[in-house]
This record gives structure tokens, C-alpha cells and sequence, in this order.
């Protein structure tokens, strides 16, 4: 951090990049006054432990946070979102060191529900995913300075992703709740719709779903099923969890159809599936091919909210996202309530 | 490598293994732990796509080296 005797910023971003201590983009160099700032922007003491990691020995202190925020570019108000995030990353059914430090090199993906979506401008429509939008690109680029800086997740030793992937960076978003066809996630998960929140899911990859003929659930739907039952799904056991992204004229589409949240999920964990004959000729299930694994069915899907549904993206176009996750039997997404500041 | 590391703190002798390319992320392991240099055994990697026989003949191998670092306590 700096002192009285400010040193050039230009200076301040090499040292930090030389100390490891960056993602490889340049940073905002702290100082104690945007520290402090961050603090008092999520009504957090310095000292507050705000969760540990009980596989890394690590607990994670607001300070810490906070320095990592404002290395990331956030401003104060992002950090309720910030600290319910790494909240959430810290709880026991997320088991972090999984998803952290996997080859599997997951996202971890923020969805940002309620009122303080709106009041910060986090973008839930065009180009929801990309690049342009100050707090989707810093929120989730501070939890992954934590991760990194906080929770020791440094690629090539306790982050051992094979490939990554460019959501590693940060991958935010807030879920798009006007003209939703069912009430918005963090309500799905147990919350009142006044409340924000943010839900922490980790995927390794994201699809892109195309579909410009369908007029119905059924076929658009299919497509997703599809796309979640491809053979080099990382887990053919069934203990999958997956977030759909439904966007544009699919939203609409499920909208007016009248289906609700749960058949859309019954319909998706019903078509989900391989055969096991399938799967054991592509070696993703050991032991001979036997007549019968040509009729057998191996569903990838157990539960209705194994199947996270989302809505976000622009309005027109016909595209829709899977991001498959990291495997609910170890890992299960968060929903954490956003602490508001009086 | 977690839980031999949890084995040693309670006072039960345990070892790692560790495939070669995983020994960066057991090193780091040890020190986020407070147990910098602790030993562990490597072995060639990948393992997942082995037979059985070729398991059974990795796992031969590695018995004498388990059981002259348990037995050596030297760590």
C-alpha cells in the first residue's frame, strides 16, 4: 500500500505484477484511504472474517478483501457484492478447493439478483457475458484476486486448471428479472424478492445454445439437453449440476408458453441423458459394450434444482447458454444475501 | 495430501502420493499447511487410464519406499 510519500502509479503497477499478486492485467494500486473506503462501502471492520477455508488453513479477513477490490477496480458501493461473494466461495457446500484448484479449471460464476443489481448498473442484457460493464467486469476480478492473493490459488501450484478458461478473469452478471417467465433465481433459492443476493457457481466452459426455429418449449429444450449430454461431459455419473442462461427469443418463447420453472427443469433432467453403450465405446464408462447397455439410459441429472435457470442477455437473437458445473456431489452453488448499508 | 497432512498433526505417521506433475501443488500444500519441505512420494503420471495389472505393479513398486518413510520418521 502506499504511503505519505506516494510513489508513481505507473511504478506501483509493475511492482505489483513482478509480485505475483496480479491476474496480468494491470491493477489500481490500494492506498489505506480506498481501503478504508471499500470497508465502510460494505459496513465491514477491518477485522471482520468474513469465512475460512478449511482445506487451505486460510480464513479470509474483510481488509484483505477489500485491498483486493480496489486492486481489481471496484468502487465502494460494489462491495456488499463483493463480500457476499467470497462469502459464499467460503461456505461449506461450495467446498472451494475443488472448484479452485481443480485441472477441471472452473469459473466462478457471480449472478446477481435483487435491487442493488439495478442500483450499481450491472449489466443483464446485451452482451451480458462481454466486456463494457465496470461492476461485472471488477466484482468477479476481485474474487479471483482473493482467490488468488487471499486463498494462495496461483495457477501452476494450488490453482492446477489444465486449460482455464477467459471467465477466470471474471465472469459476472445479473440475472435480466423484467419479463421473466418464473421469479427470478435468488427467489427460486429461498429469498424474498426485495432481498439482493448473489449466487457463486463454478463451470468450467460455456456453451452457446442456437436455435432460431423453434416456436415451443419442446424442441428448444431438446437442444439444451443436447448440449448437456455431450460424451466429454466432465461427470457421466449423474451428480451433475448445470446453469442454463435462457436470453433473448428463448426466454420469450418459455415465457409465453406457460411452462413453469419446474417442468422446464423435468422436461431437462427427463431428455438429459446417453446410452450407456455410448458411453462405454467413447471409454467414458469402463468394461465391455453388452446388449443390453444399447438400451440402457445413464440420466446425468438427479434433482429439478440440480438445473440452475437464469435469465439474462439481449432480446433479440436466438441464443441461449449452458455452462455445465463442477459436480454437485462435492460442490453444490451458493446463494449468499447481499448485506445492505443503511 | 490434505489428509496425511491432517494424519501427521494428529500424531498418525502418513504419506502422500503424488503424481510428478503434482508436486508444485503438494509443495504448496505443505507450506499453506505450516509444514514447508514435508515429504511425499511421486510417482509417474497419469494414472487413471492404467489397468488393472499396471496399477498393481505401480503399487508394488511403491511399498518399499511407504513403508521406509513411515517407518524412518524423519520428517
Amino acid at each position: 500500500m502506499s504511503s505519505a510519500a506516494e510513489p508513481d502509479p505507473a511504478s506501483l503497477i509493475e511492482a505489483y505484477f513482478e509480485r505475483g499478486w496480479t491476474d496480468g492485467l494491470p491493477v489500481v494500486p490500494p492506498t489505506e484511504k480506498s481501503v478504508a473506503e471499500m470497508l465502510a462501502g460494505a459496513g465491514l471492520r477491518r477485522d471482520e472474517i468474513l469465512g475460512e477455508i478449511p482445506g487451505r488453513n486460510t480464513v479470509v479477513v474483510a481488509e484483505k478483501v477489500a485491498i483486493n477490490a480496489a486492486l481489481a477496480g471496484c468502487r465502494p458501493e460494489y462491495m456488499p457484492v463483493v463480500a457476499a461473494a467470497v462469502r459464499g466461495l467460503c461456505h461449506p457446500d461450495f467446498a472451494y478447493h475443488g472448484p479452485a484448484s481443480s485441472t477441471g479449471g472452473s469459473a466462478m460464476v457471480l449472478i446477481v439478483n435483487g435491487p442493488i443489481a439495478r442500483r450499481l448498473g450491472l449489466n443483464s442484457g446485451n452482451n451480458a457475458f462481454g466486456q463494457g460493464w465496470r461492476p461485472n467486469a471488477t466484482i468477479g476480478r476481485a474474487v479471483r484476486l482473493t482467490m488468488m492473493n487471499v486463498m494462495q490459488t496461483r495457477p501452476g501450484l494450488l490453482d492446477r486448471a489444465v486449460l482455464g478458461n477467459p471467465g477466470k478473469y471474471s465472469f459476472c452478471f445479473a440475472e435480466n428479472e423484467d419479463d421473466h417467465p418464473w421469479e427470478p433465481l435468488h427467489v427460486a433459492r429461498g429469498l424474498s424478492p426485495a432481498r439482493s443476493a448473489v449466487t457463486i457457481y463454478a463451470s468450467n466452459s460455456l456453451y452457446q445454445v442456437y436455435n432460431q426455429l423453434a416456436a415451443e418449449p419442446e424442441p428448444l429444450l431438446v437442444c439444451f439437453a443436447d448440449a448437456l449430454s455431450n460424451l466429454g461431459l466432465p461427470n457421466v455419473k449423474g451428480f451433475n449440476q448445470a446453469l442454463l442462461v435462457v436470453a433473448g427469443e428463448h426466454t420469450e418463447i418459455l415465457r409465453q408458453s406457460g411452462w413453469s420453472r419446474g417442468q422446464v427443469q423435468s422436461f431437462l433432467i427427463e431428455h438429459t441423458r446417453r446410452r450407456v453403450a455410448d458411453l462405454k465405446r467413447a471409454a467414458r464408462l469402463p468394461g465391455e459394450v453388452t446388449p443390453a447397455d444399447e438400451t440402457a439410459w445413464r440420466y446425468f441429472f438427479e434433482k429439478p434444482d440440480d438445473i440452475l435457470l437464469v435469465c439474462a442477455g439481449g432480446r433479440a437473437g436466438s441464443w441461449s447458454a449452458c455452462l455445465p458445473g463442477w459436480g454437485n456431489k462435492w460442490t453444490k452453488a451458493v446463494t449468499t444475501a447481499i448485506g445492505e448499508i443503511p | 495430501m490434505l489428509d496425511a497432512i491432517l494424519f501427521e498433526r494428529a500424531g498418525v505417521p502418513a504419506i502422500a502420493v503424488v503424481t510428478e506433475p503434482f508436486r508444485a501443488t503438494g509443495e504448496a500444500m505443505a507450506t499453506s499447511w505450516g509444514m514447508p519441505g514435508y515429504r511425499f512420494l511421486e510417482v509417474p503420471h497419469p494414472i487413471a487410464n492404467l489397468g488393472d495389472k499396471e496399477l498393481d505393479e505401480r503399487a508394488d513398486r511403491l511399498v518399499e519406499q511407504v513403508v521406509a518413510l513411515l517407518a524412518g520418521a524423519s520428517r
